[in-house]
């Protein structure tokens, strides 16, 4: 069960490195939803530990990527408004809030 | 050593594709491939979670990431990218993002190392019918809540993409 | 050294399907050719072998002697995977299939699910095919297949749910053994819901907008030739068997009938159906692209949530 921690918390890194430093909008969703999935893993993991009767944690997964799909639809819809007024998706040239 | 199990292979395969996947997703400068290795990755995670004994969730994911989540980000990829491929994605900070995401890692990593888990049980038998006792009983507020959450999601993308045309 | 054995069965297992499904596509071509030219009021091949029977084999050299031609632009990547991700996931659904009183690759607990769940990833390997052909009519092809596809998986889950929910298991095998008296009477509104839908998730029939030949070339499949050609079809002829089993199972009560064995049975309501679907496609006009969606959204969507509701009181009264 260890294995699962590692594999989750590796993924968690890369989900982690990948929405700090890319620069394409849809890419960061991309690695936030590598996040979301690594904590879901870890959920179901957790369940089959404890209490498999229960299956908390299974519903817990389902919950959240029902949640995880919500976030993915409403970011690309605001990725596309985005392009749509600036023309560009690149997220270091979005920046008329910079002070 | 003995010959490990077939689901310890399965598991440490699914793990490794699913690690790929993700690396090469946040790394990769071609957009395109990024997204299928990312559908590589939501599959690998769906493997695993049926060798977890999670078969509902594992095809849940399918339906929803692969199938929707995916689709999604393809259609949203097209419609939003004047050329095929993007220039170098890795902006200033790569080194010092890099070296923190592998410290929280590792850090994780080492206190799952020290940490007593208890031993993995067996999967419960009427695995289904605790599931939907579980989701319409004694969750059944968070799911219709997540219902709701749904709908407002579906409303704010289609406002959002809409736009200022009215 | 049983975990070995069931490795390797799962293996043969994988090998049988895709013969399997293979075998399908070469015959369900030749049959559809022959009843779309009856149909007509002509003939069909006659020509290649006894009564036109060797055609498809004939087609099928023909296509792999084909020259494998790429368009230069094209990512290589998901040109190659464009074909196969369209193919593998309609070859993988037919693991949960019990071809026959009992005899099924695999009966998992969750078969209905995996039924519905393993064909969307399909939607990816069409936009791959679209997008990757950089040819504008295959991109919007590729496009519209998807949203095509998507919108009417949700109905087709839907009238599947009404089903599931009257037999109280999601496991094909067992669905058929509950049966008492056919879904298809029972709930007749999810039984030509699920039809309906299944057909336009086939991209066949009057729902074939993304692949129409006369309006858009050949669609997302334009820029492909010889076998990865085929990959497509094999796609479409072995969905269209599985889309005719799982019915038979789900609606139709699988192998139950008076004398023949459940086996004949099973595969007469199958075949049956395929020439159900064939008989709609060569019959109907064409929807055009906006009205498609709109029978998908608008016709489909309230009626399986119809079904749902009369699933609901079917359980009530049956319990």
């Amino acid at each position: 069960m260890t294995g699962v921690v590692f594999v989750t918390s590796l993924l968690l890194a890369l989900g982690a490195y990948g929405a700090l430093t890319r620069r394409n909008a849809v890419a960061v969703v991309i690695s936030l939803e590598i996040m979301m999935n690594a904590a879901n893993l870890n959920l179901v993991a957790f369940s089959r530990l404890h209490t498999p009767e229960l299956m908390t944690g299974q519903v817990f997964a389902l919950l959240a990527i029902a949640v995880g799909a919500c976030e993915a639809a409403v970011g690309l819809a605001l990725i596309l408004a985005v392009y749509r007024r600036y023309g560009t998706t690149d997220l270091d040239r979005i920046n008329l809030l910079r002070g | 050593m003995s010959i490990p199990a077939p689901a310890d292979i399965l598991f440490w395969f699914f793990a490794a594709a699913a690690v790929g996947g993700a690396a090469y997703a946040v790394t990769s400068a071609h957009l395109i491939r990024s997204i299928l290795a990312f559908g590589a990755f939501l599959t690998a995670v769906a493997g695993e979670y049926y060798l977890l004994a999670a078969e509902f969730v594992a095809l849940v994911q399918i339906f929803v990431y692969v199938g929707g989540v995916l689709v999604l980000m393809l259609f949203a990829l097209m419609l939003s990218t004047p050329g095929e491929s993007q220039p170098s994605s890795l902006g200033r900070w790569s080194p010092a993002v890099g070296v923190t995401a592998v410290g929280v890692g590792a850090a994780i990593m080492i206190a799952a190392w020290h940490t007593p888990l208890p031993v993995v049980k067996e999967p419960a038998a009427g695995r289904l019918d605790h599931l939907g006792q579980a989701l319409l009983g004694d969750h059944v507020v968070v799911f219709e809540l997540v219902g709701v959450l749904l709908f407002a999601a579906v409303v704010t993308a289609l406002v959002a993409v809409r736009g200022e045309r009215r | 050294m049983s975990a070995l054995f069931t490795f390797l069965w799962g293996f043969a297992m994988g090998v049988i399907l895709l013969s399997l499904v293979g075998g399908f596509t070469a015959g369900f071509i030749l049959v559809e050719r022959k009843v779309s030219a009856r149909m007509q009021m002509r003939i069909g091949p006659v020509h290649t072998g006894p009564h036109g029977l060797l055609q498809t084999v004939a087609d099928m050299i023909k296509l792999m002697m084909k020259e494998d031609v790429r368009p230069a632009r094209a990512d290589r990547v998901a040109f190659n995977l464009g074909p196969l991700l369209t193919a593998v996931p309609a070859v993988m659904s037919f693991v949960v299939l019990p071809l026959g009183a009992g005899v099924v690759a695999r009966d998992l607990n969750v078969g209905v699910l995996y039924f519905l769940a393993v064909p969307s990833i399909s939607v990816v390997g069409l936009v791959m095919a679209g997008w990757a052909s950089y040819d504008n009519y295959s991109f919007l092809g590729g496009l519209r297949a998807a949203a095509q596809f998507i919108s009417y998986e949700i109905p087709r889950t839907l009238s599947v749910v009404g089903v599931v929910v009257v037999a109280g298991t999601l496991s094909t095998v067992r669905i058929m053994e509950v049966q008492t008296i056919p879904y298809a009477v029972l709930l007749p509104v999810g039984f030509v819901v699920y039809l309906i839908t299944s057909v336009a998730e086939l991209n066949r029939g009057p729902f074939d907008i993304p692949e129409a030949e006369s309006e858009i070339v050949a669609g997302f499949h334009t820029e492909y030739s010889g076998l990865r050609w085929s990959l497509f079809f094999m796609a479409e002829y072995g969905g269209m068997f599985a889309a005719s089993a799982f019915a038979t199972v789900l609606f139709l009560g699988g192998g139950a009938g008076p004398l023949l064995p459940g086996f004949a049975w099973f595969w007469l309501k199958t075949l049956a159906l395929v020439f159900v679907l064939m008989w709609v496609r060569w019959t109907l006009p064409r929807f055009r692209a906006d009205q498609l969606m709109a029978l998908a959204w608008k016709g489909l969507l309230p009626a399986a949530l119809i079904n749902l509701g009369l699933a609901f009181v079917v359980l009530f009264l049956v319990r």
